[in-house]
């Protein structure tokens, strides 16, 4: 680009910040450039980007002008949740015509009615601190996943978030009852249902239920809440293949009767991975094994899940499928026991870069295909490390591949190549590239290269049909000109 | 030698607190109950002298509900050798006062003739810090209180104690008390092929009236209340502002 050309675009961008801080109130927008910056990456930092302003509002009404004064200037919407996405779902990609719409300041629980078992809450509200206010009423949202202190309600309905919970109370969309959204002309979509069964026609709602921002911005939720567990047991165990995990679990599903609220396995690697993650952690079981689960029996009322737990291991301990274990004794070393999960995450960051990915096949194929996977990355990527986990119950593995460290090929390539290896072995397993994370712009092309064409003529009739103009979240999810 | 682990279930540490509506105390219906952290810190010490080659029996003992016994069956998985459980109460609300717990402690210590005790300073739930000295007065024995190093030399114990200024080295004759401090040690899981094994391990049991122990509580409780949630704190805009302030609420 010539310079006489970037100032011109300069110039445009400017007249443009202009015209949008003419039509809204002085504290909602920003272009401080350290705030933008702040506002322009994910937690991982793989991608830093830029964006003409921040806009910030504080209610619906502002997000609803905000969005009207975009749409008139032509300006491209990027809604924006706690910035913990795996998918670039969140973050701008033309930092020229592209504003950062935050949901930080809508942060409030609008109403928690314990008779109902709903709430209703801003988009903004981080997701841990309305599971406390929740669990202070002796309720429960189930909503779990590692990046609870920082990710919000908005992120999660919008990305139609997973986590450890889903075998028991299913992903964000089973938990959601009605929603309040800001349609890409500026209209408020009124939709704050607390009605558990509600038939009148299509459940629009569902629409915007893992968009990603793309058809509208969730500034309100209305979700279900459960009783809260008041008894949990938690195990960690040792077992000697991920077909052993497997028929572990299949044993777990009829024999703990329902009560199973997660159901994880991991690597040989887990435990070095959660001790570089963090680095005091006492390990709860020794390493050595070939691979490990991670099993939580969850309940309230008359039910003892101790001796649930120890009737079900006893089985399988007994004839020999599980190796060695701990069960927690107390709430702390339950603790201990996820932060051996949650580390592993840590340990894989602090390694650099790597290939994150987020896999579901069917289960009885789940197995075969880590297999699979990992030797076809093995063949192609010598010395590259796999490390393999994820919800079994889901069929959902993070296979992901962290680079063979000073190779000469950079490690952008190397994850390139990782990814079109693993790709290949999906698609031979009918299986889904994004099974939580959400498409963002990470997957948006490759989604595009495999979506059937009536799926993908029906997806853009219903993006076209709600945003005409083609200004909410660009790019993101669907490629279209 | 042999070891006695006297060990408390208690509300897991966890657990937020909630006080009864009447103000009578902590409700603990349907709330997680766990082994006095201190307590578990007892039983490791124990299991770690006994691999050690110093000791070559654990018995753990526990003194209220019947429930209680899951509590010495954790220890029992931990490693302890076998247990007594002294049913003392029906409701799990009622504590025994540490008093009544040291005189049916004393009892089984004369049963048992252990070389040793170890248990927790205090119980996390009344904090009362008492049962450990009055168990050494009454048997008569030395006391090495918050112990944060245990060694065992021949008759003698040589104790790392936790106090005000610093750490202070004692030599205790045995038989001898030890109550353990947070930082003695880092308690083990319990195994899977341990909790299996320790459902085989005996645990006897017993109750006060066995031991012709009253255990009728001494103190009544006045009341119980939260602590005050902290009030809201207030943006100042200047440094005079603050001053002022300060000196209004009378800290400067």
């Amino acid at each position: 680009m010539g310079s006489a050309e970037a100032l011109g675009k300069d110039a445009a961008a400017h007249q443009k910040l202009k015209m949008l801080r003419e039509r809204l109130e002085s504290d909602i927008v920003t272009a401080d450039a350290d705030i933008v910056a702040r506002y322009s990456t994910d937690w991982h930092g793989d991608v830093t980007s830029s964006a003409l302003a921040v806009l910030r509002p504080r209610a619906t009404e502002e997000v609803a002008q905000a969005v009207r004064a975009c749409a008139e200037l032509g300006i491209g919407i990027v809604p924006q949740g706690g910035r913990t996405g795996l998918a670039l779902g969140a973050i701008p990609d033309a930092p020229e015509t592209q504003v950062v719409l935050s949901l930080e300041r809508m942060n409030r629980i609008r109403s928690l009615d314990p008779a109902d078992f709903t709430a209703v809450v801003e988009a903004g509200m981080v997701l841990e601190a309305f599971k406390e206010e929740v669990a202070a009423q002796g309720l429960f949202f189930p909503l779990a996943l590692g990046a609870q202190g920082s990710c919000q309600l908005g992120g999660n309905v919008s990305t139609n978030a997973g986590g450890v919970n889903v075998l028991r109370y299913g992903m964000t969309r089973e938990l959601v009852l009605g929603l309040e959204v800001v349609l890409p002309d500026g209209r408020v979509l009124d939709g704050l249902s607390r009605l558990r069964k509600d038939n009148r026609g299509l459940d629009l709602k569902q629409l915007f239920i893992g968009a990603e921002g793309t058809l509208g911005i969730v500034t309100a939720v209305s979700v279900k809440l459960m009783p809260a567990p008041e008894k949990v047991a938690t195990a960690l165990l040792a077992l000697d293949s991920l077909e052993d995990v497997i028929e572990l679990y299949r044993r777990a599903r009829q024999q703990c009767c329902d009560l199973m609220s997660a159901f994880e396995f991991m690597p040989p690697l887990a435990f070095a991975l959660a001790k570089e993650g963090i680095p005091d952690l006492a390990l709860p079981l020794e390493p050595g094994h070939e691979a490990y689960a991670l099993v939580e029996i969850s309940g309230s009322g008359f039910v003892d899940t101790d001796v649930l737990m120890e009737r079900f291991l006893e089985l399988s301990m007994g004839d020999g499928l599980v190796r060695d274990g701990v069960v927690a004794q107390s709430q702390a070393q339950a603790r201990s026991i996820w932060l051996v999960r949650e580390g592993m995450n840590e340990g894989q960051a602090r390694r650099g870069k790597h290939l994150r990915t987020d896999l579901s096949v069917p289960l009885s194929r789940l197995a075969d295909f880590v297999t699979e996977a990992e030797n076809s990355i093995a063949d192609s990527l010598p010395g590259a490390i796999c490390v393999s986990y994820g919800h079994v119950g889901d069929g959902n593995v993070h296979l992901n591949v962290l680079p063979v460290p000073d190779a000469t090929e950079p490690v952008d390539d190397q994850i390139c190549r990782a990814k079109a290896v693993l790709n290949e072995v999906l698609d031979r397993y009918d299986g889904s590239i994004s099974a939580e994370h959400g498409l963002g712009r990470l997957k948006a092309m490759d989604f595009g290269a495999r979506v059937p064409a009536v799926q993908r003529d029906l997806l853009e009739a219903i993006k076209r049909a709600i945003d005409p103009n083609l200004t909410m979240n660009p790019r993101c999810q669907i490629v279209l000109n | 030698m042999k070891v006695l682990v006297p060990v408390k279930r208690v509300i897991d540490y966890n657990v937020k607190a909630r006080v009864k509506a009447d103000g009578s105390g902590v409700d603990l219906a349907n709330v997680k109950m766990s082994m006095n952290p201190f307590d578990e810190i007892a039983v490791e010490e124990a299991i770690r002298l006994k691999e050690k080659g110093a000791v070559e029996e654990i018995v753990v003992v526990s003194i209220g509900v019947k429930q209680a016994q899951e509590t010495l069956r954790t220890a029992l998985a931990m490693g302890a050798d076998r247990a007594i459980l002294v049913v003392a109460a029906d409701d799990v609300h009622t504590d025994i006062e540490p008093l009544a717990v040291a005189k049916i402690l004393a009892k089984v210590v004369e049963e048992e003739a252990p070389k040793m005790v170890i248990l927790g300073k205090q119980a996390i739930d009344n904090d009362m810090n008492a049962t450990g000295q009055m168990l050494a007065a009454l048997l008569g024995w030395g006391q090495a209180t918050f112990a944060s190093e245990v060694v065992v030399e021949g008759e003698a114990a040589k104790v790392t104690r936790e106090v005000d200024g610093g750490l202070q080295t004692i030599e205790v004759k045995l038989p001898a008390i030890v109550t353990t401090d947070l930082r003695l040690n880092e308690p083990r899981y319990a195994s899977l092929p341990n909790i299996m094994k320790a459902k085989k391990k005996p645990l006897e049991e017993k109750t006060a009236d066995d031991y012709g122990v009253d255990v009728t509580p001494r103190l009544s409780v006045v009341k119980t209340e939260e602590p005050q949630g902290r009030s809201a704190g207030i943006k100042v805009g200047s440094v005079d502002e603050l001053v002022a302030k300060l000196k209004e609420a009378g800290v400067v």
